[in-house]
């Protein structure tokens, strides 16, 4: 290719304009009406779509966190417990267990996740947390052999 | 999918029947605990879309009791759209005309308000007394626990028990005590 001028060889913008916007047509092929095949109008769709989908990469870890914590508050609360204590009390046995896995467990393992809310709950007592006493007496038929501290 | 995994799906999503008994409770606090069980989020289940909601039968919502001065302070607006159409009734007004109103309102207010709002709030049934229809009462499968305990009147106690507690003073001979109805 010639340039015979500095500015013409500025805005020389690649070897051919077909394959700049097939690239961006077919990030738009699934949007509706002329944002899919009108160029102008796609690139603008297509980036705003990459915006969303940039800022979604973090909401949606936000999202899932909120909705682990709606079904553990649900969980706690089914055996008479507070999910705030239960936390506490968890990380305090050193039971490094996250929101995910103790939703699966609640799910899927429900006796699993009642033994881990005893534990817990045992533990809140004995560590005298906040709020313990208010839920009543403790579980009984805990037996750790003295692990539980 | 084996017949007892559906069986096991059938299950888990069934939807149960709560009962919850409104005498003296506050409609408000008690509308936090309703719309948990309308909207399933008693439930380990629960998701957003899943519609894990159950029904709730809500009885005795005529002897609802407001905290403080609430029946005289609380209006509720309505609005016909006409010009002057404005319109403000008091809680105890209210009361009166419909006693199912002042907790339904308090259950619709405490929801979000989304689509899924008129869906929940077909779950619930509210009825002013203890006469519940039979085909609704043999859903029933479990209660609700009060927030609040119901006191037990001075005139509710035997004689027996009146005279049993321990007193500090003996009222002089021509005193008078009013008697409860």
């Amino acid at each position: 290719m010639v340039f015979r001028t500095f500015p013409l060889f500025v805005r020389n913008r690649g070897p051919d304009e077909l394959w700049r916007k097939r690239r961006i047509l077919k990030l738009s092929a699934h949007f509706h009406g002329r944002s899919r095949n009108c160029y102008s109008i796609a690139v603008r769709a297509v980036h705003r779509a990459l915006v969303y989908a940039t800022k979604a990469r973090a909401l949606k870890k936000e999202d899932m966190r909120a909705l682990w914590d709606a079904r553990l508050t649900a969980a706690c609360e089914e055996h008479k417990f507070s999910y705030s204590l239960m936390r506490e009390s968890l990380s305090r046995c050193n039971i490094l267990l996250n929101r995910k896995v103790l939703t699966d467990l609640a799910i899927w393992e429900p006796r699993s996740f009642k033994s881990l809310v005893k534990l817990a709950w045992s533990r809140a007592s004995q560590d005298g947390l906040n709020g313990v006493k208010e839920l009543g007496e403790e579980p009984s038929g805990v037996i750790t052999r003295g692990m539980i501290k | 999918m084996s017949i007892y995994k559906r069986a096991q799906q059938w299950t888990t999503f069934t939807r149960v029947w709560h009962l919850f008994d409104a005498k003296w409770q506050n409609p408000f606090e008690s509308a936090k605990i309703i719309q948990k069980y309308l909207a399933g989020l008693h439930k380990p289940i629960y998701g957003p879309s899943a519609d894990t909601g159950d029904h709730v039968v809500v009885i005795n919502s005529k002897e609802i009791a407001l905290p403080g001065d609430e029946w005289q302070k609380r209006v509720y607006f309505h609005h016909t759209g006409f010009a002057g159409g404005a319109s403000w009734t008091f809680a105890w007004e209210l009361h009166e005309k419909d006693p199912t109103l002042v907790l339904k309102k308090a259950i619709y207010n405490s929801m979000k308000g989304n689509l899924y709002r008129h869906t929940k709030m077909e779950r619930l049934h509210i009825y002013p007394d203890a006469n519940v229809p039979q085909e609704i009462l043999e859903n029933v499968t479990n209660q609700i626990r009060r927030p609040r305990l119901i006191p037990k009147r001075l005139d509710e106690y035997s004689e027996e028990e009146v005279e049993k507690f321990p007193k500090l003073i003996d009222y002089p001979e021509d005193y008078v005590i009013q008697k409860i109805k």
